[in-house]
């Protein structure tokens, strides 16, 4: 594999992460912060899962089974994992509320909290992208490339990056829909995340050799998710906050029950750019790319 | 379309002292991995040339000596190693005692120039042989010596835009932990715990060496001359002139050319003594850094950070620096990085070691990079929550070195295996 294409198959598993990540976390030290440390945990993780997996790989046998318990275990622990990070962002949240009352600054409002959830996603993300797929592009320079027999048509770099990219997609945007989903209630939203995560995980142990469908099969999960995702985020904040659907909102009734933090501190208007910029632009990026 | 500016939330400011810190950590890890798989990468061989220096000349690593061999060889010549730089910083210690700062200022920008020059030039060399660069020996050793100077003025002149200064410390830093990477595997993780475990007595213990320089130069009110990376200084909402006016009133209210104190004085003691196979230039000491954490100097003891204190209250601040002046409201405030106006200085060895420590790991394989990166990292962001949290001096190397060592076991032993299975069988979670 040339140097020109290890850096393709790079930047197309993690090239919608690079452009998110310049759009909307770049500018906020703590939204990078939330990115490694969730990437961290993500990391931890998997090295746990290792520890217990590691005295049965390489399977011996064909059957299926042993892969499907696998897949089943890893989903079960990211999936508690989430969870225990919706423990701890909660008690961030309250510090952080209470640290914006001592500066007096506005406390978090829902874009930041979709924000923060977003870089947690993508922190999940990125590091299965590094460690599934980048990783092993590294030892794989020179001449020749590999290819395995589940998708023997393409290079399996490409195989891996592709599938990357789906899981980036899935990992970042699953984090905003379930910590919503989390702070709403709302089951469908909570149950959402680990139901996407197990199909697309499962979506590649069939032993069938269906080649590029496969991939392509990989990639409509990915961008369905992605769409449905969006579709979602817009409706959420939509949802929310009325001032965007063009209802006149008098200055007293202008604190909506489903907000908290003080609106007083800055007008309504100011949140329109942010609001309708940050999902759309950063939905039409990853289905541009896609 | 915006009727008023949006108030900006506390998610834009929050940590941005932490992030001035671990972008040039990075960018000098991210240097000396690429250098190490450029270099090293062709000749693995060249890890068996004998190199003779201060941190093998108790036992010299080949591949042929049994396990136990390899690690009594490496405790031997981490030992040695730790005491001379023991040694070495009871010697600084008594030098600035004795108050002989200007010597103390003359020797770091001597090895400064050394490592700009020799070490840099060395590896310029080693570079432009890889690539077959067409460049001739008046033209290089031109270069080579504008580099040096302008490096050398860097670290000794204050004046010199911050930028050049950071740029030329990640340098140094980047050619110095090159330099270790060339040490036998065994020795290099060997001596990276010992330096971490030295780290902590150093600078925790009554009698430890760094200790008694910080104790010194607070007593004194005076500045450590050492190489220090020193990030720019968080200023909110007041404009980049007041800052700058601020730290010119610092340094000439002190009337001495070193780096203005800042948030968090964190140098080290360390040193650097080669003699590269092929080039028998036996430097002795190099450079001087401490490992320290000072949090009181500099502090804003005001709540508010959009606010623009006067100055003069700046001033009375670091005069009377004490470990308990500052209110603990405040500790919440800066331990998370927002709000100081004082800036966070890293030392250089500290920027040395983390970088050995991934260097050694990219030259297994590029996963244990990742894994050891976000170790460190998290080790860095650990230390600086410490240090809000504790405010006094504190050691930076041991959290991360040891997370560094622990995640590269892991990765090496469990991870690798089980992902390069996971990913073969197309198994994605």
């Amino acid at each position: 594999m040339t140097v020109a294409a290890g850096i393709g198959y790079a930047l197309s598993a993690l090239g919608p992460s690079l452009s998110l990540f310049t759009a909307v976390i770049s500018h906020k030290p703590f939204l990078i912060l939330i990115l490694l440390s969730s990437t961290l945990v993500w990391l931890m993780s998997l090295i746990a899962l290792s520890a217990v997996w590691r005295g049965f790989i390489p399977f011996k046998t064909a059957a299926w089974w042993p892969y499907a318990l696998l897949i089943l275990t890893s989903v079960a622990s990211q999936e508690a994992l989430r969870l225990f990070l919706w423990r701890l962002y909660k008690r961030m949240e309250e510090l952080l509320d209470a640290f914006a009352d001592r500066v007096s600054k506005p406390r978090l409002v829902i874009t930041d909290k979709m924000q923060i959830a977003l870089a947690g996603g993508m922190g999940h993300g990125v590091a299965h992208a590094v460690f599934f797929c980048i990783s092993l592009l590294t030892p794989a320079f020179g001449s020749a490339t590999y290819y395995v027999e589940k998708c023997s048509r393409i290079p399996f770099f490409l195989v891996s990056a592709m599938i990357a990219l789906a899981f980036v997609t899935i990992h970042t945007f699953s984090m905003v829909i379930a910590f919503s989903g989390y702070s709403e209630g709302n089951r469908t939203d909570q149950y959402f995340a680990p139901v996407v995560h197990l199909a697309a995980g499962m979506l590649y142990m069939r032993s069938v050799p269906i080649l590029k469908f496969e991939v392509s099969i990989a990639i409509s999960e990915g961008v369905s998710s992605t769409t449905l995702l969006e579709i979602r985020e817009d409706i959420l904040i939509f949802r929310r906050c009325p001032h965007l659907q063009g209802i006149p909102i008098a200055p007293k009734n202008r604190v909506s029950p489903t907000e908290d933090g003080s609106l007083a501190a800055g007008g309504p208007s100011a949140y329109d750019y942010h609001l309708r910029l940050g999902p759309k632009f950063t939905g039409a990026i990853i289905i541009v790319t896609q | 379309m915006e009727q008023n500016p949006r108030p900006r939330s506390v998610l834009e400011t929050l940590g941005e002292e932490i992030i001035r810190i671990v972008t040039p950590v990075s960018i000098c890890m991210l240097a000396v991995v690429i250098l190490v798989s450029i270099l090293n990468g062709d000749s693995s061989s060249r890890g068996d040339l004998p190199i003779t220096t201060m941190a093998t000349i108790a036992y010299s690593e080949s591949s042929s000596d049994s396990t136990w061999d390899k690690l009594k060889g490496a405790l031997l010549n981490s030992l040695v190693f730790v005491a001379v730089v023991t040694v070495v910083t009871f010697l600084l210690v008594l030098l600035f005692y004795l108050r002989c700062t200007k010597f103390l200022k003359y020797y770091m920008g001597f090895s400064a120039f050394l490592v700009l020059g020799f070490m840099g030039g060395e590896i310029a060399l080693l570079l432009i042989q890889d690539f077959s660069f067409p460049v001739d020996c008046i033209t290089f050793a031109i270069l080579l010596f504008n580099f040096t100077v302008v490096g050398v003025l860097a670290v000794f002149m204050s004046k010199m835009a911050i930028f050049v200064t950071q740029a030329y410390l990640v340098v140094i830093g980047m050619l110095v932990a090159y330099w270790f990477t060339l040490l036998p595997e065994w020795t290099t993780w060997v001596l990276l715990v010992a330096m971490a475990l030295y780290d902590l007595a150093a600078v925790l213990l009554p009698g430890g060496p760094l200790r008694l320089l910080v104790e010194l130069a607070m007593s004194r009110d005076e500045d450590i001359p050492a190489l220090v990376y020193e990030a720019r200084p968080v200023i909110n909402d007041s404009g980049p002139s007041g800052g700058v006016v601020r730290r010119r009133v610092w340094r000439e209210e002190r009337g001495d050319t070193d780096e203005n104190q800042g948030l968090s004085a964190n140098t080290r003691s360390g040193l650097a003594s080669d003699s590269t196979p092929g080039t028998h230039l036996s430097v002795g000491i190099g450079e001087h850094e401490r490992n320290l954490a000072d949090a009181e100097e500099g502090r804003v003891t005001g709540g508010d950070s959009e606010l623009t204190t006067p100055l003069i209250q700046h001033i009375n601040v670091r005069m009377n620096s004490s470990e308990n002046a500052v209110p603990s409201e405040n500790l919440v405030l800066e331990g998370i990085g927002l709000g100081s106006s004082g800036a966070i200085k890293l030392g250089l060895g500290d920027f040395i070691f983390y970088s050995v420590l991934v260097g050694r790991a990219a030259m297994y394989d590029f996963m244990t990079v990742y894994a050891c990166y976000l170790a460190i990292v998290a080790g860095l962001g650990v230390t600086l929550m410490l240090l809000a949290f504790y405010r006094k001096a504190l050691p930076a190397l041991p959290v991360s070195i040891m997370l560094g060592v622990l995640f590269y076991l892991l990765t090496r032993l469990l991870l690798e295996d089980f992902v390069v299975q996971c990913s073969m069988n197309l198994l994605m979670f």
